[in-house]
């Protein structure tokens, strides 16, 4: 119960006109950039960082304006996604599958109130974990070596065969293709370039935000052009329909949403996975367990609540290992850390006893920044389906510039720009051969860690394979990988009820 | 056919990739896993992946017809024109003719086109560099 | 097109102010280029060089940071050199690592004499621990047990192979007379990221800059066997012992600083060597640097000029003696 009193504390150093209105401003600002393609959470809280040694802001209230957008940019992703498919940062990636389905029938409005209710509930309860469980979830973080880490990214890897039942081998081709991009670059493991053909540009790799960027919102521009004429037709037909989730369709989220919640937080706390996969292993793993009568994809409310819940909760999550190791478990994370050293506060494993106002003024914030959240992205739901009134010939152009924009005013390179056309390009072809996009993006987001860790494991066994089981965490990774994925697809389709049922059971403690 | 094609230059596309990185230099390290054993095992992945569109090709998609695929073929002119002359002409007037272009191709008349050509680059500006503080490309004039 | 049109009026500016003023540069909208994504280290140093310069009224204008990613820095490099290269108005902001991958050609076609160097902020001194529960408490005793059966003893740093990170623990191995080729250094993303394997067991050893150390050596999870600085740090970090005291020859600062476009005229030039001097003595800066664990090294104009050709010339040599470069 003692945290439950620093907690109270926290809420005195949080509670005030200030900090309340820089949480609400942060909140805003977040959730406008997470919503515009290509800057997501860890850029929009890089890119305010300025703003807040402008205003000359102290430790507390400057952490709070940037955890503010921080959970504003995770509620902001999903609106591109649910509305134009094209996901606003790579968090809100599995959204798409089932929001924008559901954007299609009329329920535009219903996807985004109740993706709010799911992020809220994923972030709330993260909170809670992190008010409570943080030290004891810390030693579970440190029990992942580079053995587990790579049980954990092919466990990710094998749940693509259910996301992507359509064509396996197409979901296999894309995953191979995403993971042969994130191989461009210097190789860290071994100091030598691969693939760069001697252009400095792509010596530190290709950002995955170009490939999301490219591949959804460019592709999607290039669709509009095609379908000029007919093209009109597709977007008038989108009613808007309510604004609200029906009761009964929160109630039926319920179950998707706590198991996404404890799986996004689960995957938030350890460094190296974060966000993203957080997202993604919620919804695959809520797929295996709850798409009996094969609804996901086409737009199951189910398929929005579940990532949804689960990169929130992976946001909070990732929190643990920044506060508690002073190690970023994710690209926003550690821009959180940088900033929080420029303020002359270490975190690490006595943060929580030498700076106990700025974390628990932190936590308390974070709960307020939630709340708040909800309470502006319900009402504004009946604002954001405003934009499919926008015809598509004035929406496209501003969508295409601001990706332009959104990448440019990062990096600062043109090259940039030059790959971002070609991924555009490239999606466009994917899309129309039916190969699926999820795949790439996560080949390029997870594939470059999932090799690290596999030859950091090997070196440091000196050559032992074995290592990859040495472990009895690892082995169940590999279990739940193999028995609940992979034995489903050999063993064919008559069987599979039978199997999901199995996994559901294995799915409440995967470890 | 389209299916077939694919698969090819996946197998193409597998083929270059997995002779690329045979000629990675190996580290001066000696290290159990090297920089090449990884790109092998995806390009094997990409090539088998490749094999089955090829055996069991789906429908013909949907190509776009002449029109549409000259569409596409202007509309990535403009934007590689775009990234080609950004940080000449500046962000400003180089986003307001990428996205009227743009705007009129998706069916805007040209007029109109125009006017929101420069209402999306102004609006960009001001969220972006003004607002967010993030540094576009300046052109001769500063913006 | 643009660079030159802009570098012609800026020239056309200079001239008058030349006649006009006395014959000092006077900077106009000055510019600090930071040649990598928002948050990061470099990204640091342009922003907070840049306010201070501005609190302290060096410059009447605010300076605008650009972010040019790419190439480690390479890209930012490339871009001075072949466009802004008379720009007397731009820094860069760099560090040890812009000079190791200049020194190991990462950079192509680039050298350090294609620009001019102008001086250091601050530096971070690197550090080798080992976890609290290990037998290992000094560094002669972990080379010795290097020495014995390198492959028992992995050690985690946060830079790629080739990196700083790895090379000071290379340099201290070759003061030991071990073969370099045979220490097992193990890459992770960051110095946190290598921490935590530290932690965890996953690791013997860890090689980064101490400012990453330090909270999980006040919580009595690891301990510091060897500060690569030349002596002991000020304040409370006096308790550590460095490497030259235990007899083994090291020094590994990551330092940070700043260098400018090649034909900046020599005035601009004093003039930038004598602003970041000063940002460095100001009252200002002082709590920047203990805000970020930045410790005491301030080189400026030729000094550092020369320092960083005798950091490259040796990371030259260390990388072509481990078969790095050829």
């Amino acid at each position: 119960m003692e945290a439950l009193s620093s907690l109270a504390d926290g809420f005195t150093v949080a509670l005030t006109l200030q900090n309340l209105f820089l949480a609400l401003l942060g909140c805003f600002l977040g959730t406008i950039i997470g919503a515009l393609p290509g800057l997501g959470p860890s850029n929009g809280v890089a890119i305010l960082i300025p703003l807040a040694f402008t205003l000359g802001l102290p430790a507390t209230p400057a952490l709070i304006l940037l955890t503010s957008v921080y959970y504003g940019a995770m509620y902001g992703g999903r609106i591109s996604s649910i509305l134009l498919n094209i996901p606003g940062d790579e968090p809100a990636l599995m959204t798409t599958l089932d929001g924008y389905p559901m954007a299609k029938k009329g329920q535009a409005g219903e996807a985004l109130a109740l993706s709010g209710i799911a992020s809220f509930i994923g972030a709330f309860f993260a909170t809670w974990g992190l008010v409570f469980l943080a030290p004891l979830l810390v030693s579970v973080a440190l029990l992942f070596g580079p053995a587990e880490y790579f049980a954990l990214f092919t466990l990710a890897f094998c749940t693509l065969g259910g996301v992507a039942s359509r064509n396996q081998a197409k979901a296999a081709v894309a995953a191979a293709l995403g993971i042969g991009i994130s191989t461009i670059g210097v190789d860290a493991m071994a100091g030598v370039d691969r693939f760069t053909f001697g252009n400095v540009h792509l010596f530190s790799g290709i950002d995955f935000l170009i490939a999301i960027v490219g591949l959804f919102a460019i592709s999607e521009v290039f669709l509009f052009l095609e379908h000029r004429g007919q093209g009109e037709a597709s977007n008038a037909n989108m009613k808007l329909g309510r604004v609200t989730a029906p009761l009964s369709m929160i109630k039926a989220c319920l179950g998707a949403m706590s198991r996404s919640t404890v799986l996004g937080f689960l995957a938030g706390v350890l460094p190296g996975a974060g966000a993203s996969l957080g997202s993604f292993i919620s919804y695959s793993i809520e797929k295996r367990v709850s798409d009996g009568q094969k609804t996901f994809g086409k737009g199951d409310p189910r398929g929005v609540a579940a990532p949804e819940a689960g990169n929130n909760a992976a946001a909070g999550g990732a929190l643990v290992p920044m506060l508690a190791l002073g190690v970023p478990g994710s690209g926003t994370t550690a821009v959180l850390l940088a900033m929080l050293l420029a303020l002359n506060i270490t975190p690490g494993p006595l943060l929580f006893q030498q700076n106990p106002d700025v974390v628990w003024g932190l936590i308390a914030a974070l709960f307020i920044g939630n709340i708040m959240l909800l309470a502006m992205n319900i009402p504004l739901v009946s604002l954001f389906v405003r934009v499919l009134l926008i015809p598509p010939r004035y929406l496209m152009p501003a969508v295409a510039m601001i990706s332009f924009v959104g990448i440019y005013g990062i990096s600062g390179s043109t090259f940039d720009l030059y790959l971002l056309v070609g991924f555009g390009v490239a999606g466009y072809i994917l899309r129309k051969l039916d190969v699926p996009l999820v795949p790439v993006i996560l080949g390029t987001l997870l594939g470059g860690e999932m090799e690290k860790s596999l030859r950091r494991a090997v070196q440091i066994s000196d050559g032992d394979w074995s290592v990859l089981l040495g472990s009895p965490l690892a082995v169940g990774l590999w279990a739940f990988a193999i028995l609940g994925f992979i034995a489903p697809l050999i063993v064919g389709r008559y069987l599979r009820p039978k199997i999901a049922d199995s996994t559901a059971a294995e799915g409440a403690d995967p470890d | 056919m389209s299916d077939r094609i694919f698969g090819v230059v996946c197998l193409l596309l597998a083929g270059f990739y997995i002779y690329s990185a045979s000629t990675i230099e190996l580290g001066f390290i000696e290290t159990p896993v090297g920089p090449r054993a990884f790109p092998y095992i995806i390009g094997t992945l990409l090539a088998l992946g490749g094999l089955y569109p090829i055996l069991v090709p789906d429908e013909r998609p949907d190509w776009p017809d002449m029109r549409g695929m000259i569409e596409i073929v202007f509309a990535v002119a403009v934007l590689i024109a775009y990234a080609f002359l950004l940080e000449d002409v500046g962000f400003v007037i180089a986003t307001a003719f990428a996205a009227a272009l743009l705007g009129w191709r998706l069916g805007t008349p040209p007029l109109r086109a125009a006017v929101s050509g420069v209402l999306i680059s102004v609006g960009i500006y001001v969220i972006f560099h003004l607002i967010l503080g993030l540094s576009l490309a300046r052109g001769p004039w500063g913006f | 097109m643009r660079k030159i049109l802009s570098g012609s009026v800026a020239t056309l500016f200079a001239a008058f102010a030349l006649t006009g003023s006395a014959l000092a540069f006077e900077p106009g909208n000055t510019e600090c280029i930071a040649p990598a994504n928002p948050g990061g280290g470099w990204d640091f140093t342009c922003r907070q060089v840049g306010k201070t310069l501005y609190d302290i009224k060096v410059i009447s204008n605010p300076m605008q940071v650009v972010n040019k990613a790419g190439g480690g820095g390479g890209v930012a490099f490339a871009e001075v050199v072949s466009k802004r290269n008379e720009d007397n108005n731009l820094i860069v902001a760099a560090s040890s690592a812009t000079a190791t991958r200049l020194a190991q050609g990462a950079y192509p076609g680039a050298s350090m004499d294609q620009v001019r160097w102008i001086g250091t902020v601050g530096a971070d001194y690197g550090v080798i621990a080992v976890s609290k529960d290990s037998p290992i408490n000094t560094l002669p005793e972990l080379l010795d047990q290097i020495k014995a059966d390198p492959a028992s003893v992995p050690v985690a740093g946060g830079s790629a192979v080739g990196g700083w990170d790895h090379l000071k623990v290379l340099i201290a191995a070759q003061k030991a007379d071990i073969d370099v080729k045979k220490v097992k250094y193990v890459a992770f993303d960051g110095g946190g990221e290598a921490v935590t394997q530290l932690l965890g067991g996953h690791v013997k050893a860890f090689s980064g800059d101490i400012s990453e150390a330090k909270g999980f050596v006040d919580s009595g999870d690891i301990k510091i066997i060897a500060v690569l600085a030349p002596e002991r740090l000020p304040g409370e970090f006096d308790q550590f012992p460095t490497a030259r005291e235990q007899g083994v020859d090291v020094v590994g600062a990551n330092w940070r600083g700043f260098y400018a476009p090649g034909d900046m005229s020599d005035d601009a030039y004093d003039f930038w060597t004598g602003a970041i001097k000063t940002v460095y003595d100001s009252d200002e800066w002082k709590q920047v640097m203990t805000q970020n664990g930045l410790m005491p090294l301030s080189l400026s104009g030729e000094e550092f000029q020369t320092f960083v050709s005798e950091h490259i010339g040796q990371v030259e040599t260390l990388s072509k003696e481990i078969g790095l470069i050829k």
